[in-house]
């Protein structure tokens, strides 16, 4: 009897609980030896039914829920429900409401990138990165304490505005961050960029080529690190992300290395428009006065009749949006992110669906583990950068 | 290539057969022959440059006569477009567009999962957020919110367990 020919494929099971699926993300692998034949993902453990509990609640009451579908940016989350929910009305929203809105959500962005590249290097083996960006982040989540009165689940953006100014010590100690965080990612590039054990690991690990990408819908730094040219802040604009100066990080190779570059030049770019933000920053008010979404404020819910009786409506009943259908999507730390939002003419959405661009590019995980070996599966898996609280809603 | 130009181009095609309108800044083509509907979205995939598939959504409407809706969600890279493109159905069943964009795999199953739209030629149409033995389909307007039995009362993996309230 020879052993040399055999070929038989057998079924492993990774996860829920695997230190390297971020998560529950159960995958079930066809294994020929150690090459891998076959990946099926297995979501749903987290599954809360956000979008039926939409239905159920009144526009401002969704805010919340939209914070625990990506909980490692929830700022992002909130903006793209508030944007869609803004579109209905055509408010203008206040050009300092604006800015914040860019500051928390790009802050958002450094703060999920960081979680990113902590877990991706420590699973290939890199522990001392985890310990860095744990730092870095642990500022931005303080700064966001400050400005919001929570670390995570903040819920400060809302329909028309943001809830309201941040105290002076968030801008004094987000300015000092920003000053001194491009040197912090020259720490995480020397510790990665040209280490030769990092580059046997990524280069050439989970290819996708440009068609792929955009075959299988995945977006975000995916779609860039396989030198599609693609950026929903630049091409569908929303807040006012054409006041500063920035740019797209595209790399051609569509690899687990590339998509790394572009996730590190996206933190320094990230970087920039905050400090752009902070530098131009423009005083006044921060939510809209349109009655028809704002809740008035509190100086004159206690001063005059009218507000404290739509105060107390909004509260209590909800404001009705007009009938028909919009979607809004925005350049997530993962993707796109977007709420398609179906109205009735109520006071809740009648159909609320999230685009979360984690479940979307889990879709490509069998195209990019294909033929490699089991242990590439776990670096597949960090540059897919999943968050299951996004995949299974 | 604007909307309008899109819209000129498709109705040289398919003429009387679409119906395309713009809603709070958003671009629909509502597909009224769902015959066509696989060739519209083939035309706008190979010669309208709309690769990238951003989603597919289902919607429920009980009161309507087309009970179920389809929005398949589409961006142009190119021509830094997004359209929607809808069609409905009396019943539940809708052909699958795996076969145009591979990506659409992962989210029919959801559309299935959560509304129960079968997806005729999927290639794996089975549950994927929801367990295998979930009765019904939650996103769909008439599923009882309360007095719902927990999850169905089998013993599904055989442990002699009994569930009951």
């Amino acid at each position: 009897m020879s052993y040399n020919n055999i070929s038989e494929v057998i079924t492993v099971n990774m996860g829920p609980q695997h230190p390297s699926t971020h998560g529950v993300l159960r995958l079930v692998v066809d294994l020929d030896g150690e090459t891998i034949v076959n990946v099926e993902p297995d979501v749903g453990y987290l599954h809360r039914g956000t979008e039926k509990l939409a239905e159920n609640r009144t526009y401002h009451q969704c805010i919340p829920l939209t914070d625990r579908l990506d909980y490692l940016s929830p700022l992002s989350n909130n903006l793209a429900y508030c944007l869609a929910v803004e579109k209905f009305f055509d408010v203008k929203i206040p050009e300092r409401a604006d800015y914040l809105r860019v500051i928390l959500a790009e802050l958002a962005r450094v703060a999920s990138h960081l979680v990113w590249i902590a877990t991706h290097a420590l699973d290939i083996g890199a522990m001392t990165v985890f310990l860095y960006a744990f730092r870095e982040r642990e500022e931005i989540l303080d700064l966001f304490e400050i400005g919001t009165g929570q670390r995570m689940t903040s819920s400060w953006i809302r329909i028309g505005g943001i809830r309201a100014d941040m105290p002076e010590e968030f801008f004094v100690r987000a300015k000092d961050f920003v000053e001194r965080f491009d040197k912090n990612v020259d720490t995480y590039e020397n510790l990665l960029t040209n280490n030769r054990i990092w580059k046997m690991r990524t280069i050439g690990i989970g290819h996708l080529s440009a068609e792929d990408v955009q075959d299988y819908g995945t977006s975000g730094p995916l779609m860039r690190g396989s030198g599609v040219d693609f950026d929903l802040r630049r091409d569908e604009p929303y807040c006012c992300y054409d006041k500063f100066q920035w740019e797209i990080p595209v790399q051609p190779e569509g690899d687990t290395y590339a998509r790394y570059k572009v996730r590190m030049k996206e933190l320094r770019e990230a970087n920039k428009i905050v400090g752009q933000a902070l530098e131009t920053l423009p005083a006044g008010p921060v939510m809209t006065d349109d009655p028809r979404v704002a809740l008035p404020a509190h100086e004159d819910v206690y001063e005059r009749m009218e507000a404290l009786i739509r105060r107390f409506y909004i509260v209590s009943k909800g404001f009705k949006a007009p009938k028909g259908e919009t979607y809004q999507g925005i350049e997530a730390p993962k993707g796109e992110l977007g709420f398609y939002i179906v109205s009735e003419g109520e006071e809740r959405p009648y159909r609320m669906k999230v685009r979360a661009p984690s479940y979307v590019n889990l879709g490509a995980l069998n195209h990019m583990a294909k033929g490699h070996m089991l242990a590439d599966l776990v670096a597949i898996i960090g540059t897919n950068d999943v968050v299951l609280g996004e995949i299974d809603r | 290539m604007t909307f309008e130009q899109l819209v000129q181009n498709l109705d040289a095609q398919f003429s009387g057969k679409l119906n395309c309108y713009t809603e709070y800044k958003c671009n629909f083509i509502k597909v009224k022959d769902a015959s066509v509907y696989k060739d519209v979205l083939k035309a706008l995939k190979n010669d309208a440059s709309f690769l990238y598939i951003v989603d597919v959504v289902a919607t429920h409407w009980p009161k309507k006569k087309e009970k179920f809706e389809i929005t398949i969600n589409l961006f142009s890279i190119q021509n830094k477009l997004r359209i929607f493109v809808k069609v409905a159905g009396e019943d539940n069943k809708f052909p699958s567009i795996t076969d145009i964009w591979k990506g659409a795999d992962l989210m029919e199953r959801e559309q299935y999962d959560l509304m129960g739209i079968i997806f005729e030629g999927h290639p794996n149409l089975k549950r994927v957020l929801l367990p295998e033995f979930f009765e019904g389909h939650p996103l769909r307007k008439d599923f009882p919110l309360k007095e719902r039995a927990w999850f169905n009362n089998a013993d599904e993996q055989g442990l002699g367990l009994k569930f009951s309230r």
